[in-house]
């Protein structure tokens, strides 16, 4: 039948695409809905990531970071020029193309699998049917014996800093400057308000970001996070803890924002552009029908269980719309682990070791528990640091800024934490994954050959900090 | 207290139906990896 499948997936970002795959390789005869479209009206697959989040925002990360570095560290090496510009269409416009060659390659893989795209609007309706809006507004119905929700997030709006489009964005919105803004806002100084400020800061903008909390990247290890924060000011970033947005003014081509400061005094800030970037939400908009049993939680997530099956059997959701951190690899895991509980394997993800990433320059990485995590939960902890400052591959490469922190069990050595500011941090900490899915103990690592010279010996240094027996830095004197 | 299986060799484990704390780890300390899951399988044949 036509309109039977064993899988019906809603939705083809990370979550979705990556789960229609798995179960497509599974022998399962799989559905993917997506509605969303690109300037053209063209289906685009991929999602948030894809399309405006992940991938593009890296594009002008790199594109940016190499602006900078030319600017600023050629002549250090030699190497003088005449003065460097940056073309900001051009450099969008090579952001597009990247997202056109992804969207469109997950489009080759749909068809290399034998995933069947359904272009529209799913809903779900009662005992597992699923209904697909087309754009031109007809209907269908479709019968699964498995449905997986994988309907994502959109950005947080908040009252005081209604986006227009056009002064005031958000993450979307500030993906698409079509020329670098001179005086920019930021508010919300988590990992996408940090990226967008990073990259338009390269270019020349004032950048200023308002922060309501008083801790700088509460969720990141502290020492971690103060070693950032110290960077990122360095870098020009005017970041402002404490700063509660409490209203704004468009005023011809100018935004002006209110805000109460940390000591309670209020402030005005003038901005050309300002973008939000408060947070992201779960998407759940005309998704359930009345009926169709599955429940959301008091934050607007759909409530799943630890193997993302909601309350109705052979209904999953995975991805931003459930709980648990908002992330790419997040979601596409869950997608594995759900194709495979449906194909009858025990599908299992570790929810324990999923590493955050912040793409600044330097990155800042980590997985595991942090330190005040640890003293809050009472463990017996002992910690490793290593700078990159004597580091010999990141002195070559004129990348000496941060550390690597690696925390283990006092009693057992089992390695509990990795945590880097610095050059390549996302692939040191992505070796400290792989060590902790095995429960390495430090020691483990420290048996380990690391190549030299690698920013990877800056891994293998904090190890062994750990015990105390560094080899390239001072070990400090154990209590 | 409970054994630490590598992620392969859990997986392997709970497919078999195999209780984690009866497979002999050969891995540091004891863990459990997915050549110690294969050899406890090869050993004792599901019952008939």
């Amino acid at each position: 039948m036509a309109n039977q499948f064993d899988v019906v997936v809603i939705g083809a970002g990370p979550a979705g695409y990556v789960c229609a795959i798995r179960a497509a390789q599974l022998g399962l005869k799989t559905a993917c809905i997506e509605k969303w479209t690109d300037d053209k009206g063209k289906t685009a697959l991929g999602g948030t990531c894809l399309n405006v989040g992940c991938i593009p925002s890296k594009a002008l990360l790199d594109s940016s970071h190499k602006f900078v570095e030319a600017q600023k560290d050629f002549k250090l090496h030699g190497i003088n020029h005449s003065g460097v510009e940056m073309d900001v269409p051009q450099m969008v416009a090579r952001k597009n193309k990247i997202v056109k060659t992804l969207t469109t390659g997950v489009g080759g893989l749909f068809k290399a699998n034998g995933v069947t795209l359904l272009e529209g609007a799913g809903k779900v309706l009662a005992n597992k049917q699923v209904e697909l809006t087309k754009a031109d507004g007809t209907v269908e119905v479709y019968e699964a014996a498995n449905v997986v929700v994988a309907t994502g997030s959109r950005p947080v709006e908040i009252p005081p800093t209604p986006t227009d489009g056009d002064l005031i964005v958000d993450s979307t919105g500030a993906l698409e400057f079509q020329e670098t803004p001179k005086r920019l806002g930021v508010i919300g100084a988590g990992v996408i308000g940090l990226e967008l400020g990073s990259v338009w800061g390269r270019l020349g903008s004032e950048v200023i970001v308002l922060e309501a909390m008083d801790r700088f990247l509460a969720a990141a290890d502290e020492q971690i996070s103060k070693e950032s924060l110290k960077i990122c000011k360095k870098q020009g970033l005017d970041i402002r803890m404490g700063a509660r947005v409490t209203g704004s003014e468009i005023k011809g081509k100018e935004v002006h924002v209110t805000y109460a400061d940390s000591d309670g005094s209020e402030k005005v800030v003038v901005f050309d552009k300002l973008i939000v970037a408060v947070g992201r939400r779960p998407y759940t908009e005309n998704l359930l029908a009345a009926d169709c049993g599955v429940n959301m939680d008091e934050r607007g997530f759909i409530f799943v269980d630890d193997h993302c099956a909601t309350d109705v059997p052979g209904v999953y959701a995975i991805g931003d719309v459930v709980r648990g951190p908002m992330l790419a690899h997040k979601g596409s895991e869950e997608g594995i682990m759900v194709a495979e509980i449906i194909a009858g394997q025990k599908g299992h993800m570790n929810y324990d070791l999923i590493p955050s990433v912040i793409y600044t320059h330097p990155e800042i990485a980590w997985v595991g528990k942090t330190e005040q995590e640890l003293k809050a939960e009472g463990v017996d902890y002992k910690v490793g640091t290593f700078p990159f400052a004597a580091s010999g591959r990141a002195l070559a490469a004129n990348e000496t800024e941060g550390m690597v922190k690696v925390i283990a069990d006092k009693a057992t050595d089992r390695v509990l934490g990795v945590h880097v500011v610095g050059p390549s941090a996302a692939e040191l900490v992505q070796q400290g994954v792989i060590a902790m899915e095995f429960a390495a103990s430090t020691e483990d690592l420290a048996l380990t050959i690391f190549s030299h010279p690698t920013l990877s010996e800056a891994l293998h240094e904090a190890v062994l900090a750990v015990d105390g027996h560094a080899i390239h830095i001072a070990n400090r004197k154990r209590r | 207290e409970e054994p630490i299986l590598s992620p392969a060799a859990r997986k392997m484990a709970d497919e078999k139906g195999i209780d984690h704390a009866a497979i002999a780890g050969t891995g540091k300390g004891g863990r459990v990896t997915k050549e110690d899951v294969v050899r406890h399988a090869e050993q004792k044949p599901a019952p008939a």
